[in-house]
């Protein structure tokens, strides 16, 4: 079997001792700065980037793809202790996780947030591996009109599955391309809207972009709101769910794994969907639905599994396509490219080692997050009972210096502290900056391949109707922006992101 | 505040117009070109055009739902926590590390209602100390230390 043989170069890279080490320093930092509230995943990489510089493109991705999974079980602990979701993912987790937590049982809880996220993560490995060689021959077929349809269909998702109105959705991601043009022309080499500041012929950089409007706004936004933290926790009772616990959670776990794993690999950020979904199926399917919200272990079980499942497969559109279907992949393609590898399908055909590697870490960062995890809650609790004056304090050092590390450049802390002012506004303006991020990173990407499928077509639009494939992924986005501004859709579509 | 100019949209809508007007103003000189040769210029004006009327759906639909009331904002904050990013900047190439990371810590210190002066001097120094251990002797970063001193 190919897939055997390709897991088992995977696993022979992934388990070399500087890897294994990699992979361990990324999950425990991960978690340690995804426990501080405010500071979910996309900061908590970008932050991160610099300590990634110094190995090779592997073990980099490897690191990388630790915090990420530590800065997302990072999230759910707070939101299980404290009520604050780290993200939204996190967000239904806190429904019932922290009922059980008032009810003495956060022990029971975070333990099958784990277990269930290692059960999701393993069978999600599984999934991009059998799906990574078929999908990266069908990318292999894609002309340029294919993928600015899937962009297109990536942006629509991205734009019903964003909070708030449809609108203010559609608004972010066209100023997110519209950002995307700042810096040099593709054919022609002009500088395009760089206001004359040398700095920015190449573009403004992804990461400072997104720590500006995701951390700094962040800490901005808990510093103008101290709420009163409830850091008293009483008790995290055990951490192993009895096996009544067990029992209950099994189900939710494997439907929701198989439900994740499927929005997870749509472009436009379809991993956050995953949460609401097993959410709702489990109290659907449960016989005693007024359990929900009163801390009913299968409203963690579930939403748990079905994030780190998403959160696992939505590394299959950036490996085999090159597409980052969100924010955080977007930063991977940033740390790929500093490393000098560009995603795509030609990753995997010219660098097994990689390609596999990563993908076998990804187990192995699951397995390190349940071990390193359970015996260390004691320790993200007290991390928590440290005063935010300091926190934020830290957290604005560390950005300064990630930020100027990852290109050795003060303008990139401006810009920054720029993007930092405009995310305060947008909090102020109830403007969400995830798809205006999508638009950006998709921006380059859309502009190149329209451009090319018209020199092809000699500037003629019906290319993207004739080619099925290109109209298919056009009509499919066409549908889904239709669908969701008809107004019974909307409305329940209001009420699903408030529950 | 309240009035139309107290409506998030409505600032909202007005805000996005603006952006999309000094984008347009930025393209103006750059050539656009038809769809079988799309200049540089093509995108960027489309964009800020297509940004410009959403701006203005925007600022309408506040006429007719009033929506959210603008969230009161208070510059402090902002003012200092942005102002510690750019003192760094400034202060990291010329001063070295050991002198911006404290300064950084220091100015966005005053962010926060309940800063101390002891406690943030403190621990501005050791946190200096800590992120100088990680970065630049555990990790190798070229992050200058402190150039007028030690020449790196």
């Amino acid at each position: 079997m190919d897939l055997l043989a390709n897991l088992g170069v995977g696993f022979a890279t992934a388990l070399t001792p500087m890897n294994l080490f990699l992979a361990f320093t990324g999950c425990f930092v991960g978690t340690l700065v995804g426990v501080l509230p405010g500071v979910g995943p996309i900061a908590t990489i970008a932050m991160l980037m610099p300590l990634t510089l110094k190995v090779d493109p592997t073990g980099a991705l490897i690191m990388l793809a630790g915090i990420y999974y530590g800065a997302q079980y990072g999230g759910s602990t707070t939101a299980i202790l404290l009520n604050i979701p780290g993200e939204v993912t996190a967000v239904v987790t806190a429904i019932d996780g922290h009922e059980m937590a008032r009810k003495g049982e956060a022990g029971a809880a975070l333990g099958i947030a784990a277990l269930g996220s290692f059960f999701a993560g393993s069978v999600a490995t599984l999934v991009i591996a059998a799906l990574g060689a078929p999908l990266t021959k069908l990318a292999l077929l894609f002309g340029p009109a294919e993928y600015f349809g899937l962009m297109v269909f990536g942006l629509g998702l991205a734009i019903v599955l964003a909070r708030g109105s449809v609108l203010k959705a559609v608004i972010m991601v066209v100023l997110g391309l519209l950002l995307s043009t700042v810096g040099t022309d593709l054919e022609t080499g002009q500088d395009r809207l760089t206001l004359g500041i040398g700095e920015l012929s190449d573009g403004v950089d992804f990461a400072v972009l997104a720590m500006g409007v995701f951390g700094i706004a962040e800490i901005l936004r808990n510093l103008e709101n101290p709420e009163a933290r409830n850091v008293a926790i009483a008790q995290i009772g055990r951490l192993l769910p009895t096996r009544e616990q067990l029992r209950r959670s099994f189900g939710p776990i494997l439907r929701a794994t198989g439900i994740g794993s499927i929005l997870g690999i749509l472009p436009g950020n379809g991993a956050v969907l995953g949460p609401f979904a097993s959410y709702a199926v489990e109290k659907k399917l449960a016989q005693d639905p007024s359990r929900f919200g009163r801390g009913a272990i299968e409203g963690v079980a579930g939403p748990e599994a079905a994030n780190n499942a998403g959160a696992q497969t939505s590394f299959i559109p950036l490996l085999t396509l090159g597409i980052p279907p969100n924010a955080v992949m977007a930063l991977m393609v940033g740390a790929m490219t500093i490393h000098g590898l560009i995603p795509g399908p030609q990753v995997m055909t010219k660098h097994p080692t990689l390609f596999w590697g990563m993908i076998a870490s990804m187990w192995i960062g699951n397995l390190l997050l349940l071990i390193i995890n359970l015996p260390l809650i004691g320790l993200w609790v007290r991390l928590l009972r440290v005063p935010y004056r300091l926190m934020f304090t830290t957290i604005l050092l560390f950005c300064a210096i990630g930020i100027y590390s990852i290109n050795n450049n003060p303008y990139d802390v401006y810009f920054t502290a720029f993007f930092g002012l405009a995310g305060y506004l947008f909090i102020k303006l109830g403007l969400e900056p995830a798809p205006m991020l999508l638009g950006f990173v998709l921006g380059k990407l859309m502009e190149e391949k329209l451009r090319q499928a018209l020199a092809l077509s000699e500037g003629s639009f019906m290319t993207f109707v004739e080619r099925p494939v290109a109209a298919t992924l056009l009509a499919l986005a066409a549908a889904v922006m239709v669908i969701a501004v008809l107004p019974a859709v909307n409305r329940s579509r209001q009420k699903a992101f408030q529950e | 505040m309240k009035g139309i100019l107290g409506r998030q949209d409505f600032v909202g809508g007005v805000a996005v117009i603006a952006v999309a007007a000094f984008a347009w103003w930025l393209a103006r000189g750059l050539p656009g070109g038809g769809a079988s040769a799309m200049g540089p210029g093509t995108l960027p004006k489309g964009l800020a055009v297509l940004l410009g009327v959403l701006g203005a759906l925007l600022a309408l639909s506040s006429l007719f739902d009033a929506g959210l009331p603008l969230r009161r904002w208070s510059p402090r904050a902002p003012l200092l926590v942005l102002g510690a990013l750019v003192v760094f900047g400034l202060a990291v190439r010329p001063l070295g590390l050991v002198v911006a990371g404290p300064l950084a810590i220091a100015v966005g210190a005053f962010a926060s209602s309940e800063v101390r002066w002891k406690e943030t001097i403190v621990f501005g120094v050791l946190m200096t100390a800590f992120c100088i251990g990680l970065f630049k002797f555990a990790l190798g970063l070229p992050i200058p230390l402190a150039p007028w001193l030690l020449g790196y």
